[in-house]
């Protein structure tokens, strides 16, 4: 299979810059060694190889973080907000006052990727990404270190992530606007974006008001092999083998890929017809093997009169937005960037038309 | 297998109009948006990592996850050497000595030649010392936030020589503090008194008359908590592997205080398969603690034989390390392989122009084959007072965190263990002020500019750290982390102390 591997791996090279292919490439490579074929997970080499980086209370970039652990549930989220104007405020948050009075400023709450099984919050490439966000779209991220599989099986993830979000809506230094709420979006990419569904759809139950949920490059499945799979396993960093591997380690012992945590619309699925669902945004890579899976999700949710914006990046492979070295990652800010602040349409109902990038 | 791509012709994919898309190439060569990643790469080196990647990727199939388990992994940042060590291991040249799979908690010796990095090493620019302050977050209790913001007013006040309300706000501060539970409060009153001695000049006493005290204090404190475990740990491994197949070895540790670092040592020694080395420790000891230094050997002495190493000590007292003269060492040079050690000195000799000098001068000239260093992860030896005290607030905050737990005479003893630090650090200035803690990235500049080249700590010794954390550290919140062949180990995201390792060696 040599030959076929290389008209592959020349191909990938074309579609992506060099050093984009050297980072996800060597993500590729570093996983496949932590991966073992009996299901378990070499935790400690994968918390090695991890890059970390710590929070900085001083601004770079017009960016600051800090972390906070909810001693009751002993859930860590990194908070990354835009530098004070004033620079003898540098180095301190005051947990008594709002974000702003008067003007509205959305808080993302982030869940990172890694199929559920990856990286952390202080991982350098999500850090970098939420500081990206911040300065770019000028919101407050909130970042989830949300417990992974496969020592965590679902619905660890879910109910972290349920758990931030009720923290974050509590916390009056994230309220913002002149009726001093917390206004928030759920968001996350590969598995996050399936986090930040999932905490939705129990959001819009318990009654918990979330804006808009912003899905990129979700990771959702099912036990079909789907033209997408079938046509790009292997293709582009990323194999129906691996997929299926993250998805063991994360559902039930025993389940399939048909359980409603993996595929929401399908046999097993929870219709949302009724429910308070809040607007999506959910963006998908057009090199990326699960996304017939993603435009399934587009359509079930179009199927129940729900708002969804779908951003179709024909040319874009998985991990795109780590580097802001092509045009996708431009595209995609500017799309948030409109998702975010666009509360005071909210009466207006669209979906808007597809976007298709070149 | 063609290598189509150019830095720039890549760049060229994207059509659009946006600003920050180039690939902007540093000074040093490292690619930029992959150093922000955590990745060290040289521009000019992409293209060959890349071909690498891709030589790996046609062996990958299920048969190369084997790997992780018998591999040991140095440096990740430095992917072009990662790499390089990827493949060489499919083609093995010599046989690896697994490390002993059933003593799992023990030290193992493994080969010494993993631990040099082959390949490319990335130099260590010129770093300078920023500070990526971690900010302390409180509960929302209000008390929390008014403490912190009136140890800050003043500490402030201390800065601007505005004794008067300095006084004022010391006092508020008590007041706040005795509000307030666990860590905060305990942390607040030492900052407090540090503030206070400060203020009306009653400058703490040296160690000097507590010497016996301060021994006691420290044993204490590698009870109760991980951090003096871990230093001591990873330092061992780092000195097993530049031991493995020396015949005679000779550790210098310039802080022998109770020796509680070298039992561990002497018994992976005499595990050590082929047999145990000759094994000759020279413990360094300060005159001004009247510490019996031959007492802590002859203790040593007695485990060693119990183990069967052939052991010899020697004892050396001296007013200050930067007294340490070569001759005083009596290096055996050709026969015996050399480690320093130094867990929490080297950061007492900034207190003195031109100690730290000395030190590193007399280390050079016996040319060890491995340098050992542990220190506190902070800058705490900035010229401003009122950021020297924020950031070591901030550390200390972390500190006590970590402590917290039911009551216990170790803890209660750490807690003042760690509390004289503070004072020290607050309250004194001069030579007195000799916790005087700088950053890894400061320590690896200071190294690189003396001419050490960097030695790597592996995942071997980062999952047997991590594994002794489960076992003695109990709660959750350790973490061990790898930067650039360093380990470090924290409480939650926050590192705390950093082991680096280091040679001189006599060929370069």
């Amino acid at each position: 299979m040599a030959a076929g591997n290389e008209v592959n791996l020349n191909e990938c090279k074309r579609i992506v810059p060099l050093n984009t292919w050297v980072l996800i490439s060597n993500f590729k490579l570093a996983y496949t060694l932590l991966r073992r074929p009996d299901g378990s997970f070499n935790r400690h080499l994968a918390e090695f190889l991890d890059r970390k980086v710590p929070p900085n209370s001083f601004p770079v970039d017009g960016v600051f973080s800090f972390d906070h652990v909810d001693t009751s549930t002993n859930l860590l989220t990194r908070i990354y907000l835009p530098a004070p104007l004033d620079p003898s405020r540098y180095g301190a948050v005051d947990l008594t006052k709002p974000l702003s009075t008067t003007e509205i400023v959305p808080v993302l709450v982030f869940f990172h990727g890694g199929s559920f099984t990856h990286s952390s919050a202080n991982s350098a490439i999500y850090d970098t990404f939420c500081r990206r966000l911040v300065s770019i779209c000028g919101v407050v991220v909130v970042s989830v270190d949300y417990r992974r599989s496969p020592e965590h099986r679902y619905p660890c993830a879910y109910d972290d992530g349920w758990s931030a979000l009720k923290w974050v809506k509590s916390r009056i230094w994230l309220q913002s606007g002149k009726d001093s709420k917390v206004y928030v979006y759920l968001a996350g990419d590969s598995s996050g974006g399936n986090i930040a569904h999932n905490v939705a759809v129990r959001a819009s139950k318990e009654g918990v008001k979330v804006l808009g949920n912003i899905l990129l490059h979700p990771m959702f499945g099912g036990m079909e092999r789907t033209l997408s799979e079938k046509r790009l396993d292997g293709k582009y960093f990323v194999t129906i083998q691996d997929r299926d591997w993250y998805w063991r380690a994360f559902l039930p012992l025993g389940e399939d890929r048909d359980h409603p945590a993996c595929n929401p619309f399908g046999p097993r699925g929870q219709s949302l017809e009724g429910v308070n669902f809040p607007k999506s945004l959910v963006v998908v890579a057009g090199l990326d093997l699960v996304q017939d899976w993603q435009l399934a999700y587009v359509q079930g949710l179009q199927k129940t009169g729900h708002d969804v914006n779908l951003l179709y990046l024909k040319q874009a492979t998985i991990g795109f937005y780590f580097l802001p070295n092509n045009d996708h990652f431009h595209c995609l800010m500017d799309e948030l960037r409109r998702f975010v602040h666009s509360v005071e349409d909210d009466s207006l109902s669209k979906s808007s038309p597809i976007l298709l990038t070149p | 297998m063609k290598r189509e791509h150019s830095h720039r012709e890549t760049s060229a994919v994207k059509t659009g109009s946006s600003s920050m898309t180039a690939n902007k190439e540093e000074a040093g060569g490292f690619d930029e948006l992959l150093v922000v990643l955590g990745y060290k790469v040289r521009s000019s080196d992409m293209a060959d990592v890349a071909n690498k990647l891709e030589q790996l990727e046609m062996v990958l199939d299920d048969g190369i996850s084997h790997l992780s388990d018998d591999t040991v992994h140095y440096n990740p940042s430095d992917l072009s050497g990662w790499v390089d060590t990827l493949l060489s291991d499919l083609n093995p040249t010599c046989d690896q000595v697994k490390p002993d799979q059933d003593s799992e908690y023990e030290l193992s010796a493994i080969p010494g030649s993993a631990a040099y990095p082959r390949g490319k090493r990335t130099r260590t620019g010129s770093d300078s010392p920023t500070t990526t302050r971690s900010m302390v977050v409180l509960d929302s209790q209000e008390t929390g936030v008014r403490l912190v913001h009136a140890l800050l007013a003043c500490a402030e006040a201390v800065q601007q020589n505005n004794l008067k309300l300095a006084d004022v706000l010391v006092k508020h501060v008590g007041l706040l503090a005795s509000s307030q539970a666990g860590a905060m409060r305990k942390v607040a009153t030492y900052f407090a008194e540090g503030l206070a001695r400060r203020i009306y000049r009653i400058y703490p006493r040296d160690d000097v008359g507590l010497s016996s005290f301060s021994d006691t204090l420290q044993i204490h404190f590698y009870e109760s908590c991980p951090y003096l475990k871990f230093a001591h740990f990873t330092a061992n491994q780092a000195i097993l592997e530049a031991f493995a197949t020396a015949e005679k070895v000779h550790v210098i540790d310039l802080g022998l205080n109770q020796g509680l670092q070298w039992p561990a040592l002497i018994q992976a020694l005499a595990l050590r398969p082929g047999g145990p080395p000759d094994f000759r420790l020279t413990g360094i000891g300060s005159s001004l603690t009247g510490q019996s230094v031959q007492e802590v050997g002859w203790k040593l002495g007695q485990l060693a034989n119990v183990v069967g190493v052939n052991f010899e000590f020697k004892s050396i007292v001296l007013n200050s390390l930067s007294d340490l003269k070569p001759e005083m060492l009596e290096i055996r040079t050709g026969s015996e392989s050399v480690a320093v050690n130094s867990v929490f000195e080297l950061h007492r000799l900034l207190a003195h122009p031109g100690s730290i000098d000395n030190i590193l001068l007399t280390i050079k000239s016996i040319k060890p084959d491995i340098i050992t260093v542990v220190e506190q992860e902070a800058n705490h030896n900035g010229a401003v007072f009122l950021d020297r005290f924020t950031e070591s607030l901030h550390y200390y905050s972390s500190l006590f965190d970590s402590l917290e737990g039911p009551p216990s005479q170790d803890r209660v003893m750490s807690e003042l263990y760690l509390g004289r630090q503070i004072l020290n650090l607050v309250a004194c200035e001069g030579e007195d002020r000799v916790e005087r803690h700088e950053t890894l990235v400061q320590w690896r500049n200071r190294f690189s500019m003396g001419g050490f080249k960097p030695v790597n700590i592996g995942s071997y010794a980062y999952k047997q750290a991590s594994m002794l954390l489960a076992l003695y550290a109990g709660a959750d919140g350790y973490k061990v982390e790898e930067n650039e062949g360093c380990l470090l180990l924290g409480w939650q995201t926050r590192p705390l102390i950093a082991t680096s390792a280091w040679r001189f060696n006599r060929v370069e």
